[in-house]
């Protein structure tokens, strides 16, 4: 009797959970669908770049006109076009180091010392009072990725500046915008994880002339065996930048 | 891929090791650890804490499985060889064994992962990517090893754990890991991609010795070697060869054997195909004291 009725429970039990199963599938495939529906319907934005992509403005403790130093020449008036200099010749160290780290004053002070024309504006003045009071000026960060990820300027500045020959202002172009017609920087690209991986994603190729004999290894770099292009050399796979997690996160 | 294709077709699909489709090249990194030279002082262990910014959990959180050592020593003991059936530390000491997360080519963690917070990547390195990781614990579960942690509280903010003026001597080059994500030993990644840098800048592979892990600098008998296993000149490769120890396969030839060998090398759990890329020497004394 006490065993029939035991059975009984067992198959109760079993019901149920079998039932509870069931709704959580069902319920499980509601989410599936609301959700693919929901992408299908996001997919029409293709473009990686949007409006929305623009950074804060950033407060500068002295309103540096980028256009003014980097900017293209003005052929009809000199004074007011821009002088073309290399973004690396103040961001010195995107070059050398992982981080591009912020221009210290004297290389300021070193350039505007012998500028008497400008010597009276009062951001020059400004300028030359942090020098004599011997105080670094606060620049604020703009381009602020987060802690956990690995960027390193110098990998990118020796891929594309050096190895492939573009202009500077091309190459920091890509993650910086047209900083050559901002005054004060501002963030133009998203800088996040989609916005990096397709570049990455993109078929650079690695084996740039003069480029760096990485081997087979940029065959690595793609996570499948890429399709060997007619007539091509096993040495000119294209190949994408680094896409593997650890790349980029810490 | 249909199933009949995948049936018919079976022993093009079937893999034995990972590594068989997707060769290491020009990387692979390697470990090999001599028991015979450890003695168990902790200092790996030790470096480990201070280079990865793993906390301090304390006494009370240890004692409920809540520590954090990516790096720990296994103590052993012998029977106690007078005394058979005896007491259950016999005179002759421990023997330590430093355990670590083993990279493992076909790594056990990687398949069970729901959200791939933890993948293979070309140099053979098991990652793990906190951001993704929604602290199931699938891969903690799943792995032979024990050796994957997980943060069961905010450590960070923990002022037990870091003081403020501790918050000082974090390495910045790691992240802080917070509540509800699952760690391990990294190989010491950090150290790998900056060495991975230096040599691609100036347009060669990484050398042997460019990088040390934490725990091998720390070291105090050169117990542990890490290099490049397919670099044919690394210590850590010819240790390999020497020990007769095969990275891809899951029974070593050497054991196969009539008689045995007395080669030393040896890897943990082999025979659960998992191929980890750390390899063990074995102790040569018998008894310690």
């Amino acid at each position: 009797m006490l065993g029939c009725l035991l059975t009984w429970v067992d198959c109760l039990l079993g019901e149920l959970l079998t039932m509870y199963r069931f709704i959580r599938f069902s319920t499980l495939l509601v989410g599936l669908f609301v959700a693919i529906s929901g992408f299908a319907a996001d997919s029409t934005v293709a473009t990686l770049t949007t409006p929305d992509d623009l950074g804060p403005e950033v407060k500068q403790p002295i309103e540096f006109p980028h256009n003014r130093h980097a900017g293209n020449h003005n052929p009809t008036d000199p004074t007011k076009g821009g002088m073309e200099i290399d973004c690396q010749y103040c961001h010195t160290y995107a070059r050398r180091s992982a981080v591009a780290g912020i221009p210290p004053l004297q290389k300021c002070i070193g350039c505007h010392k012998s500028i008497d024309s400008v010597r009276e504006t009062p951001r020059i003045k400004q300028l030359f009072e942090a020098w004599d009071a011997k105080k670094p000026i606060e620049w604020k960060k703009v381009h602020d990725l987060p802690d956990f990820v690995r960027f390193n300027h110098e990998r990118h500045i020796k891929r594309f500046v050096e190895q492939q020959n573009r202009p500077t202002q091309e190459a920091c172009g890509y993650c910086h915008g047209d900083v050559k017609n901002m005054t004060v920087a501002r963030r133009q690209k998203s800088l996040s994880m989609g916005w990096c991986a397709s570049c990455h994603e993109k078929a650079h190729s690695v084996t740039a002339p003069g480029g760096t004999p990485i081997g087979k290894q940029a065959y690595w770099y793609t996570f499948q065996k890429p399709a060997a292009a007619a007539g091509s050399t096993p040495d000119a796979i294209k190949a994408q930048g680094p896409n593997d997690c650890w790349q980029c996160h810490k | 891929m249909s199933v009949t294709n995948l049936l018919e077709n079976w022993s093009q699909f079937r893999h034995f090791h990972p590594v068989d489709d997707k060769p290491h090249d020009p990387y692979k990194w390697a470990m090999s650890i001599d028991l015979d030279t450890c003695t168990g002082c902790n200092a790996c262990s030790v470096a480990c804490f201070a280079e990865n910014n793993i906390p301090v959990v304390g006494k009370d959180k240890f004692e409920h499985g809540q520590q954090m050592h990516w790096m720990r020593i296994e103590r052993y003991w012998d029977e106690d060889v007078s005394n058979p059936g005896g007491r259950d530390f016999p005179d002759q000491g421990a023997q330590f064994l430093p355990m670590m997360c083993q990279q493992c080519e076909a790594a056990p963690c990687e398949t069970v992962c729901p959200v791939a917070a933890t993948n293979h990547t070309p140099d053979g390195l098991n990652s793990q990517i906190y951001n993704r990781c929604i602290g199931s614990r699938y891969c903690s579960a799943n792995c032979p090893f024990k050796v994957r942690y997980f943060n069961w509280y905010d450590y960070p903010t923990d002022d037990s754990v870091w003081p403020a003026e501790m918050n000082q001597q974090l390495n910045p080059d790691v992240s802080v890991r917070s509540k509800g994500v699952m760690e391990k030993c990294t190989f010491c990644v950090q150290r790998i991609s900056a060495a991975k840098v230096t040599a691609k800048n100036e347009g060669r592979l990484v050398h042997e010795g460019e990088i040390q892990t934490a725990c091998q600098q720390a070291c105090p008998t050169n117990a542990i070697t890490f290099g490049n296993l397919v670099d044919t000149e690394s210590r850590v490769h010819k240790q390999w060869e020497a020990q007769r120890v095969e990275i891809d396969k899951d029974k070593q030839e050497k054991d196969e054997e009539k008689g045995g060998t007395d080669l030393r090398g040896y890897r943990i759990l082999e025979e659960l195909r998992a191929y980890p890329s750390v390899m063990y020497l074995e102790r040569v004394r018998e008894s310690a004291v």
